[in-house]
């Protein structure tokens, strides 16, 4: 019981957004950012019901809250992916770029755009840059990496410039709400959009996938690489299950000092929706999906999604 | 522990399946699901057209997507890569040996029992055989990609599902033990002639045809022979119950 | 055909004889497949599996009574010539029940249970120890055994008005196979509780101990069912 009184204070009233505040790398909350947010990212079901983990919020509620999330994991956030998913989540990544196969073009060396959203940090993008220059041998493809957070955008840019100079020039950074995205982007101009570990947070997911949808061009591929259900195999289901919502918290609270957040995670995954529901959502958009339009990796720990826009 | 109870209410065990799975197939009720997503059959129909040329490669698909005006990108949306273009084949090939059939038999010669079984089972069994001789250069390597063990799986569903349209093509009737053994024998021979053939050099796959003929014979000779056997220890054993019965056993 | 033709056309292309029979064209089965004009809506996976389970359970169901029966009549008959015309009719329903479900299996084209063998083996033998232990046990036997399969087959019964429910608040039609499935479940179930009845007009009451004979084949039966909608 204890246990159990300890767990819904740390998912209900204790969660309280000013509890970032304290934090000296946090910006979003000042009430200037918020107005400013408030003009640009607001989507018009603001005041819808969602989850925040296992709490009942509003839809821009839930933005904020999980903008205070991500600003205060930004920069342990790989340290993060690598608790939640036991340190195989660059595997996942690596499989999730090379299905892809972004920059094979017949022939050789053709322009390829590529939207990577809630892609902050840059795993995805700069897998993807790798990928196309060294196995494809095509130099020719743009990555707007976008996220809604600028600190994980400003964590992605400072490793950016760790890359040759060559990649450095086809990647462009975009503080953008996934769920509305700005202009700049126009309908039917990319090849590919890629989320990653990213579109559970999204407080309205079928906005973002019409818009997806919008922004690639007929033929053009969303690829999507999340947390999923063990449903299938109930033996690591419960291990898996047990190894989430007992420990990770906790290691939060060692590792980083901040319980609340991982929690959030844990149970922002869970509240996610099975492989076949996603997928559905995701021919609800518009897309046309191949086989069971998911692939399941380590037993469904992770799942990939991805949906093709019909000619 | 609580944490573990709420863990447990939320476990949501599936429902044990099946091995081999065959469902209901419905007359009436129009199909739920189609082999292959619309896009799909688009891509990997004009990807198939390169495969006698590029074979059962990423490079064949790419030009399917191509021919058929989508991106560089498109292919890699399709599931199992190169082995959705193999499964391509294997569907297509199982789908047409319905309309194949009706040329090769009369459909009241199969009511009136013309032909036996077994030899409408070869019959059509070649037939599926043949229809691999325009890629048969290449089905090696769709050997090689479909014994991976992530595929492995429906690579021997897809041969199951052949070996049971085989035979319901040619009309066998069995409910009982030997529906299994009938699948598992037609999959073992079918699939051994199919090596067999990548390495034929004989005109019209003569010695193809003779061996998948000799294979089929053997399989029926042990059937016999187990029918056999099963049928006389039917016999004797009744035979035993009422010797007994009629000394006044009270069995 | 050109094989270049051939290899250019679509598999969802393929002009079908039939519309609604895409797994493939069943033009040389028996049963010709019909061309319904009434808007029906395709089966669900869950509603395939369950129909594909409830055909194999009844297949195996019905096979082990006719051998149960099969087993009873020749030490029973012995003994008590007079239930010779009650044992014929029994099995000779139960035969016309195994015949069915054979024909409705292979029409479906549904898998036939794993374990055929073995439920031979278990049925004949329950059939042959209950005749053995005399009339009162053989009743009991068929008593607790139609019982469990009368529930069995309400509950197919219930699942598939159900389904039918389902179709018609959304405006869809019943198909006929449906229609003619649940009408002779519910002929067979019946049969099944007529027997029921046979069974306690000769004195299955009796058995003794009556409990616990019932209680075991009451749960071996369950059991049975339980593997046999599995494998």
């Amino acid at each position: 019981m204890v246990a159990c009184r300890a767990l819904r204070s740390c998912t209900g009233n204790s969660f309280q957004p000013s509890r970032c505040l304290n934090r000296k790398n946090i910006r979003p909350f000042t009430t200037n950012y918020l107005r400013h947010q408030s003009q640009r990212t607001q989507t018009p079901t603001a005041d819808r019901e969602t989850h925040f983990g296992y709490e009942t919020v509003t839809e821009s509620e839930k933005q904020q809250r999980v903008a205070g999330v991500f600003s205060s994991v930004a920069e342990s956030y790989d340290k993060m992916n690598d608790f939640m998913s036991l340190g195989v989540h660059r595997l996942w990544k690596d499989h999730f770029v090379s299905s892809l196969n972004p920059g094979a073009t017949t022939p050789l060396g053709q322009p390829q755009r590529i939207l990577d959203v809630a892609g902050g940090t840059g795993d995805i993008a700069f897998r993807m840059l790798q990928h196309s220059n060294v196995h494809n041998a095509n130099p020719n493809i743009h990555i707007t990496i976008s996220d809604i957070n600028p600190d994980m955008l400003a964590v992605g840019k400072q490793r950016s410039l760790s890359l040759p100079a060559s990649y450095q020039s086809s990647i462009s950074f975009l503080e953008a709400n996934a769920e509305l995205l700005p202009f700049q982007i126009n309908d039917n101009s990319l090849d590919l959009y890629t989320v990653s570990f990213g579109i559970r947070n999204f407080s309205n997911i079928p906005a973002a996938l019409k818009e997806a949808h919008r922004v690639l061009k007929p033929g053009g591929v969303f690829a999507c690489l999340e947390f999923s259900k063990v449903d299938k195999y109930p033996m690591l289901n419960a291990i898996y299950k047990r190894w989430s919502f007992s420990a990770i918290p906790l290691i939060g609270q060692l590792v980083a000092a901040d319980r609340d957040s991982y929690q959030y995670l844990v149970e922002s995954i869970e509240r996610f929706p099975s492989q076949e529901a996603f997928r559905d959502m995701i021919v609800d958009a518009g897309f046309a999906v191949s086989g069971d339009g998911f692939e399941d990796l380590t037993g469904g720990i992770a799942a990939i999604h991805k949906g093709i826009k019909p000619l | 522990m609580p944490v573990l109870c709420r863990v447990a209410l939320r476990t949501r065990i599936p429902r044990a399946t099946s091995l081999v799975r065959k469902t209901f197939f419905s007359y009436e009720h129009p199909p739920s699901s189609q082999p292959f997503g619309t896009v799909e059959d688009v891509i990997l129909s004009a990807a198939y057209q390169h495969v006698p040329e590029h074979g059962f490669s990423h490079h064949s698909i790419s030009l399917g997507a191509r021919d058929t005006g989508y991106l560089d990108i498109s292919p890699s949306v399709l599931s199992n890569g190169v082995f959705s273009l193999i499964r391509f084949h294997l569907v297509r090939q199982r789908l047409n040996l319905a309309y194949n059939t009706e040329e090769l038999f009369d459909t009241s010669e199969i009511n009136s029992a013309g032909t036996s079984a077994g030899s409408r089972v070869a019959a059509i069994a070649w037939a599926r055989l043949i229809a691999n001789k325009d890629i048969i250069h290449r089905w090696q390597e769709a050997l090689a990609i479909m014994a991976q063990p992530s595929h492995v799986p429906s690579s021997l569903k897809e041969l199951a599902l052949l070996s049971d349209e085989i035979l319901h093509l040619a009309g066998d009737k069995s409910v009982d033990s030997s529906w299994y053994s009938k699948r598992a024998s037609l999959s073992t021979t079918y699939s051994a002639s199919e090596l067999f053939m990548t390495n034929d050099k004989s005109a019209g796959f003569a010695d193809t045809h003779a061996f998948l003929m000799r294979r089929l014979d053997e399989a029926t000779t042990i059937e016999g022979v187990f029918e056999g056997l099963g049928t006389w220890t039917n016999f004797t054993m009744n035979a035993g119950i009422n010797l007994l019965r009629s000394k006044g056993v009270n069995i | 055909m050109a094989p270049t033709v051939c290899l250019a056309r679509p598999i969802r292309a393929i002009p079908l004889r039939n519309p609604f029979c895409t797994q493939s064209c069943r033009s040389l089965s028996t049963t010709e497949p019909l061309h319904s004009t009434k808007k029906l809506k395709p089966l669900t996976k869950q509603q395939c599996d369950f129909l594909s389970s409830a055909l194999r359970v009844n297949q195996a169901g019905e096979l082990a009574a006719t051998l149960i029966y099969s087993a009873q009549t020749p030490p029973i008959v012995r003994k008590h010539p007079h239930l010779r015309p009650l044992m014929a009719h029994m099995y000779d329903q139960e035969a016309g029940h195994f015949k069915t479900f054979n024909e409705l299996i292979h029409k479906h084209r549904v898998r036939p249970t794993a374990l055929y063998p073995v439920w031979s083996v278990l049925a004949t033998g329950l059939g042959w120890s209950t005749a053995l232990m005399g009339r009162e046990a053989a009743m009991a036997c068929t008593e607790a055994v139609e019982t469990e399969i009368g529930d069995h087959y309400n509950n197919q019964i219930r699942e598939i008005l159900e389904m039918i429910t389902q179709w018609q608040e959304e405006g869809y039609e019943v198909s006929d196979e449906i229609e003619d499935l649940i009408n002779t479940l519910r002929r067979i179930r019946d049969e099944e509780l007529e027997h029921l009845d046979h069974a306690v007009d000769n004195d299955a009451k009796k058995a003794e101990p009556h409990w616990l004979l019932t209680g075991v084949i009451r749960a071996g039966c369950r059991s049975a069912i339980w593997v046999s909608e599995r494998v």
